[in-house]
């Protein structure tokens, strides 16, 4: 019993199962990250659009933020705003809207987004859709005089057709050139126009490996070549797959928005065959639809599909031969 | 060479800086020794009464059952009593309590070589020397190495991996005894008919790859094989996909796949055993962690009580937990009076900090789980199958081929217990098998 | 007798009402919703044919052979709803147009029939006749609040008088299906856990008042 006394502090002893150490990342983490790698696009765009543009941002986070703690508090659940889920959700509502639409829609859809995407659906995890996507999609609805026609030209105050309405034929116009779509000197809304500062926050992601890159490659990889084969009007192969590519919300959707965890597939595989699915439906939609753009929609529709790529894309288990049914 | 290894996995911090520099030392001849009956198979009898004056190395229990390995005296002493004590797996089980005389008088033994002992005599020595697996499984070995029927063995892996962080007894073993370990492995290959041994480590241990390359030297039938340093490396099926590019069949042994797995720690007490006729009474055993002052790897004898060793090495700050064995599948103790055992790789001490247990948050569905499940489950969607205990569903995504590894739960951002909630699945779908 | 019928005209309001409670009939729900005033008289038609259906069918029922029943049933609705759909013509040509098909296709409503089968062939006039009108009014009820709050959120008015201020910009997507299917899924949320904390609120008193009565035994 002596040798026992010789060894102290022995009574606040935790039992739990193993793993008894966890890796540094969670879920706040994560959430966070995304949001740094949105901010090279967001401040381009204040510099582009000026404060208005900053103004909507704020206003679509601080609505995600208040809905989500009003919700949490009416149904009595724990109040999750910090782990930055909503934040991000408001942030990228506000992306997906013209510099010149009014702050209340913003406030408006992003709490859609949380009340009725997300918390309807169980929270955090539970929600089937794209939050943001579904309330943008919302809004179009709900709005089309302020999310389609002329959007507002950087630096300028006048308005005009975006480059996929023209490239389309839906507008007349002239087409900007591709350093202007590169550095995001053309028309669209908040998170569209810098190819580059979108692709520097992807890049970060990927490498710090918060996003696959599948979703990316297999989204913008399949419209490129889809629009290089069908996108020109002198037949097949005459396409400006590089066009395609810049304008538009596709990058913003291919690097932040499809790769969304909650609402991609969970396998490899999977996030693979969902970034070609999105690739397809989007030129279909650019090339064929009503819309100019439709990466909003092939997401939201391969959001639908993501339990069956899920059953569909299954690993192969260690020892079992025939593969799964 | 591209590094051998499987898919999945995880890169867990190593934090074995603090031991994997000092040489085994021998642990203080403990006073009193509590011997559980059953480490290993079936519960062994005991031998012995209470107020027996044993030997060390004196037989004191043995069972019938074929699935069973004896247990030994492990100091020199009288029998106090056989009670019902708490072992490091958790539970309570029957057990010999040895009171020391501090003279450590041994039984009369003779050693002899490999060549002498034909295989049946190795084979009787192996279950007499007590053998069974010492990284934690505790399976006894004379059993592992005889074949069932129709099958047999054509490699011997000596697991070398060492990958759970922490741990440095088998990394310091293939240091400071690479013949003993090259003595074991041709005592493997002898008593199974096998024509290859490998000896798998982690290519963080350059030391002991080095050493054990020496040793190896010139044996035709033998190949030291670095591997990536990646968990679970050393578990078996992991290890035998690295180094055959074979998998065990669902369900199956490793012997499905031609493979004999063992231990370096089992492999060393072979040696041991042919080389002086001594029985498994004493093990290497790496007592670290933050609270650890002095941290070292010890050469303890069976039975030695946790907090004796503790007390040896010495404390400094709060100790929030007590982990035997690794941080990835070691079990945590209620108490620290509980003996070390046969299958006691390490003792590690984690501050109240460190054992913090975090918050649950919901699954995000991120696939971290997915990428680092080494065997290819979907580790999120088996927790949702047994919280709900929709058993049928979480047999179709096959729970039961879950080793257990934590990988899983290591990665988790959302902090999940995965591991609880598979075993539990594990369990369930298992016993609803054997029960069809 | 008489609270019996209280009962079954309570039934379809609250309890068992057709639209928020049984989710049947779910298709002129969905699609007139779009204003108040179109939603009233699609309510008054299904009242009128509900009721003179009900009454009907239970006068008829000793006489309806089981195996044609169905077929019996369909001929006693579209007689009504045939007299229905002629009247609104004449009474309000221009809700007429709108309302459109939904109104022949009353014959077809779940409602109707489903309470013919389920609760007219088997019970007594009075009964089918209360059970008639609490669920039409329960049905009228539930698709003028939906239609209320589609109109007063996608038109900005209520029974087409302008409500909201002049800078509103009414959600076109209100008075859109997907619109409706949000409405009704809140709704329907609303109306379970209404009825969830009254059912807790009605076994509490029950609860209440054994206690008490076992109290007073002990006592006693």
């Amino acid at each position: 019993m002596e040798e026992k006394k010789a060894v102290p502090g022995f009574d606040k002893l935790v039992v739990a199962s193993s793993p008894h150490i966890r890796a540094v990342e969670t879920v706040d983490r994560l959430m966070w990250q995304v949001i740094i790698a949105l901010m090279p696009a967001a401040v381009v765009s204040v510099y582009f659009f000026g404060l208005r543009a900053l103004v909507l941002m704020l206003v679509g986070i601080a609505s995600a933020v208040l809905t989500e703690a009003l919700v949490e508090k009416a149904l009595k659940k724990e109040i999750t705003i910090a782990d930055g889920s909503a934040a991000l959700t408001g942030l990228l509502l506000a992306f997906n809207v013209p510099a010149n639409a009014p702050w209340w829609m913003v406030a408006v859809g992003a709490a859609f987004a949380i009340a009725v995407v997300k918390q309807t659906f169980g929270g955090l995890g539970a929600n089937f859709v794209n939050p943001a996507l579904a309330a943008r999609a919302f809004m179009l609805a709900a709005w089309p005089q302020h999310m389609t026609g002329k959007f507002p030209v950087p630096l300028d105050s006048i308005t005009a057709a975006t480059p996929l309405a023209i490239l389309k034929g839906t507008a007349t116009g002239t087409l900007p050139s591709y350093l202007d779509l590169f550095i995001g000197n053309v028309g669209g809304v908040l998170g569209e126009t810098s190819a580059l500062a979108l692709l520097v926050g992807g890049a970060y992601l990927i490498w710090q490996k918060v996003i696959d890159w599948r979703t990316p490659a297999g989204f913008i990889g399949t419209v490129a070549v889809l629009t290089w084969i069908f996108g020109g009007k002198g037949g097949l192969f005459t396409g400006d797959p590089l066009h395609h590519v810049l304008a538009g919300v596709l990058i913003l959707g291919a690097f932040f928005m499809a790769t969304d965890y909650v609402t991609s597939p969970i396998t490899p595989k999977g996030r693979l065959i969902f970034g070609i699915g999105c690739g397809f439906i989007t030129v279909l939609i650019r090339l064929w639809g009503g819309y100019p753009e439709g990466v909003s929609y092939s997401i939201l529709l391969m959001n639908l599909v993501v339990p069956f790529l899920d059953r569909w894309t299954l690993p192969r288990v260690y020892g079992v031969t025939r593969a799964r049914a | 060479m591209e590094l051998r290894t499987f898919l999945g996995g995880v890169h867990p911090a190593p934090s074995k800086e603090r031991t994997a520099g000092s040489p085994i030392q021998a642990a203080p001849l403990p006073k009193r020794v509590v011997i559980p009956l059953a480490q290993g198979g079936a519960p062994c009898d005991p031998l012995v009464n209470k107020g027996d004056a044993v030997l060390a190395g004196q037989k004191i229990g043995e069972s019938k059952a074929f699935v069973s390995a004896p247990v030994h005296a492990s100091i020199s002493g009288k029998v106090v009593g056989i009670e019902t004590c708490l072992l490091p797996t958790g539970r309570e089980a029957p057990a010999v309590i040895i009171e020391g005389d501090g003279a450590d008088t041994w039984v009369d033994s003779a050693g002899s070589t490999l060549e002498e002992l034909s295989v049946e005599s190795l084979r009787a020595l192996i279950r007499e020397a007590g053998l069974v697996g010492m990284g934690g499984a505790m399976f006894p070995t004379h059993v592992k190495v005889s074949p069932p029927p129709g099958k047999s063995f054509d490699s011997v892996i000596i697991n070398g991996a060492e990958c759970e962080p922490y741990l440095t007894c088998d990394q310091r073993l293939m240091v400071e005894e690479p013949g003993k370990i090259i003595l074991g492995l041709k005592a493997w290959l002898k008593v199974t008919g096998a024509k290859r041994g490998y000896i798998g480590i982690e290519n963080n241990k350059p030391e002991a790859i080095s050493a054990l390359k020496k040793a190896a030297a010139g044996e035709k039938d033998m190949e030291v094989v670095p591997l990536l340093t990646k968990y679970p490396q050393g578990s078996e099926k992991q290890l035998i996909k690295a180094i055959l590019g074979r998998e065990v069949p669902s369900g199956g042994l490793p012997v499905d796949a031609g493979a004999l797995v063992q231990n370096v720690g089992t492999t060393y007490a072979l040696a041991t055993a042919i080389e002086t006729g001594r029985p498994l009474v004493e093990r290497v055993v790496t007592v670290t962690g933050t609270p650890v002052k002095n941290p070292q790897n010890l050469r303890v004898r069976i039975g030695t009580l946790v907090s004796d060793l503790l007390s040896y090495c010495g404390l400094e700050g709060e100790v929030g937990k007590i982990i035997s064995g690794g941080p990835m599948m070691g079990i945590a103790l209620p108490t620290a009076d509980v003996p070390v055992i046969k299958g006691t790789s390490g003792i590690l001490l984690l501050t109240p900090e460190e054992a913090a247990i975090p918050p649950e948050r919901p699954c995000i569905r991120c696939g971290r789980c997915v990428d680092a499940c080494p065997i290819g489950l979907i580790p999120t969607f088996l927790d949702q199958f047994c919280r709900k205990e929709i058993w049928d569903l979480a047999e179709e995504y096959h729970v039961q081929d879950c080793i257990e590894c934590g990988s899983c739960a290591y990665v988790c951002p959302s902090k999940r217990h995965l591991v609880p909630a598979l075993r539990l699945g594990k369990a369930e779908v298992l016993a609803r098998r054997r029960r069809k | 007798m008489m609270e019996k019928m209280l009962r079954t005209f309570y039934n379809g309001i609250i309890p068992e009402n057709p639209t928020l409670r049984l989710v049947i009939g779910m298709c002129p729900v969905l699609a007139v919703t779009t204003a108040v005033v179109n939603s009233v008289w699609m309510g008054l038609a299904v009242i009128f044919v509900l009721t003179a259906s009900n009454t009907l069918i239970s006068l008829l029922r000793k006489f309806i052979p089981d195996k044609i029943r169905i077929p019996c049933f369909i001929v006693v609705i579209a007689t009504f709803t045939t007299i229905a759909d002629l009247v609104l013509a004449a009474v309000q040509p221009d809700v007429h147009k709108i309302l459109g098909v939904f109104v022949p296709l009353i014959v077809v409503n779940c409602i109707i029939l489903g309470r013919a089968e389920a609760f007219a062939s088997k019970n007594p006039v009075h009964l089918a006749l209360a059970d008639g009108v609490g669920m039409g009014i329960g049905f009228t009820l539930a698709i003028m609040v939906l239609a209320s709050i589609r109109e007063i959120l996608g038109s900005g008015s209520w029974f087409g008088i302008r409500l909201m201020p002049a800078g509103f910009e009414p959600a076109t997507v209100m008075i859109l299906p997907p619109g409706a299917f949000i409405s009704l899924g809140f709704l329907l949320g609303t109306m379970n856990l209404v009825t969830a904390r009254l059912a807790v609120r009605t076994s509490r008193s029950k609860q209440k008042s054994s206690s008490c009565a076992a109290h007073a035994g002990l006592e006693g």
